[in-house]
């Protein structure tokens, strides 16, 4: 198995001529949780959709493992993006069955099964996701990030909106899911809950990253502290 | 599974999403269908017209229906698409995302064409004709083959765009001119018995529509959907 991993190498994207990520490079490695802090408007979901080759770069290269081809990126990609991916109108099995053919899953029934546990909606499988709370939604919306068993996990701002038990299962399946063989990237704009599963902290500002770290050397950074204390 | 049959499952695994969800929301061909009725019925009652008028006509207002209607199943189509970011799940995929095309293209084309099919015998009521001829279903086939084709092409390219309701008619409706123009040229013919040899310029203008149209989906669907 090659070790999973993410290298971000100077990375550059721009909107209308303005700058939002400047020669940014980043390197993840294999079993690394990193957080990724920064203001609203850092560039940290641009970033995240470059790496999940949702958005163009205009110039740099994400390379996974050792690869960059496209589809096997995607391959190697689970992402939980602000939005959940589903189609409203199916059921959380349906929507996750529908995933599971795109991903070419060949046990698809039990990857479903295995779904809908994850997301612990044993008595709701057969429910519109319509009818679904935001936790629900975001608890399906990782299972559906699993479904393939990723080894590049990406979340955007994961604890937005999701209630205490909610909160509560996504710390626990993050815990679950930091072992060698994946390599995941959170971006958050208030870290606090995240530091005490991530293992590297990397500060987003002005297009690049100003400061890359593991999160028990966070005290060496009093700027990035004073940083989280204010977006606290 | 060799490639070419996992890309063919791609396509069949959107339609069969595509069909689905509309089973279960029954909000795309329902509207379509009261939509295209609706223009049936204005244009029957504001124009009055005399038999020998309707006839020369039919082909027309069908076409101008179907038009409208399929317009409406497009949107629809794409706005399932963008409302929970379901598009970026299909994109980020491991599938040839020209095969993201070709799935909602065959989708969009076949709702289109059951519209289609509920219209022609009420076209044939309202207006005495029988429209259930092998050659004006062949136009029909083609004309929205294209028609769809393209419109899901030029739904996908407005789909960032804030007015993306209104710019998908004015793209669509000046583009889609030729197919409109052959398929009611074509449908015209055959309804007013003309051969197939003195149509056959039509036919073959809609299905290089066809071809065209289809071809611009498989180079450029990706680069339109990268932001």
């Amino acid at each position: 198995m090659q070790p999973a991993g993410i290298e971000v190498r100077g990375v550059t994207k721009r909107f209308h001529h303005q700058p939002v990520l400047d020669n940014l490079s980043l390197s993840i490695g294999d079993g690394d949780i990193c957080v990724l802090v920064g203001a609203n408007g850092a560039g940290k979901t641009t970033l995240l959709r470059i790496i999940a080759s949702l958005t163009r770069s205009d110039s740099g290269e994400v390379i996974f493992g050792g690869t960059n081809t496209p589809m096997d990126a995607r391959r190697a990609i689970g992402y939980v993006a602000h939005q959940p991916m589903f189609y409203l109108d199916l059921s959380a099995a349906e929507n996750l069955r529908h995933y599971a053919r795109l991903y070419q899953i060949p046990d698809e029934n039990e990857a479903v099964n295995l779904g809908i546990q994850t997301a612990g909606l044993e008595n709701t499988w057969d429910k519109p996701v319509r009818a679904f709370s935001r936790g629900m939604q975001q608890r399906l919306s990782i299972a559906r990030a699993l479904l393939h068993d990723p080894t590049i996990l990406l979340l955007d701002e994961p604890y937005t909106g999701l209630d205490q038990d909610a909160a509560h299962f996504l710390d626990e399946k993050l815990h679950s899911l930091r072992q060698p063989g994946r390599a995941i990237l959170l971006a958050a704009h208030r870290p606090q809950r995240l530091l005490t599963i991530a293992s590297h902290i990397a500060w987003l500002k002005d297009g690049k990253i100003i400061q890359h770290l593991p999160v028990e050397r966070l005290s060496e950074s009093p700027e990035l502290v004073n940083y989280l204390q204010e977006v606290a | 599974m060799k490639p070419f049959q996992r890309y063919l499952k791609t396509i069949w695994q959107i339609v069969r999403k595509d069909i689905r969800v509309e089973w279960r929301g029954r909000q795309g061909i329902p509207v379509m269908l009261v939509f295209s009725l609706l223009i049936v019925f204005l244009f029957n009652f504001a124009l009055q017209l005399s038999p020998e008028l309707q006839a020369g006509l039919t082909a027309g207002l069908l076409w101008v229906s179907l038009a409208f209607a399929s317009t409406l199943g497009l949107n629809r189509s794409i706005n399932l698409e963008r409302e929970t970011g379901a598009l970026d799940g299909l994109l980020l995929a491991p599938v040839d995302r020209s095969a993201v095309f070709f799935g909602k293209s065959l989708s969009n084309f076949l709702f289109t064409t059951l519209v289609a099919l509920v219209l022609l015998p009420i076209f044939g009521l309202f207006y005495q004709q029988n429209l259930f001829h092998p050659a004006l279903i062949l136009a029909l086939l083609l004309g929205v083959g294209a028609y769809t084709s393209l419109g899901t092409l030029l739904a996908a390219l407005s789909i960032q765009a804030r007015t993306r309701d209104v710019l998908l008619p004015v793209l669509l409706f000046p583009l889609a001119l030729p197919v409109l123009i052959a398929a009611v040229e074509a449908s015209r013919g055959v309804i007013s018995g003309q051969s197939m040899g003195e149509l056959q310029s039509w036919f073959l203008l809609l299905l290089a529509c066809d071809i065209l149209f289809n071809a611009a989906g498989l180079m450029f669907f990706e680069t339109i959907l990268e932001e």
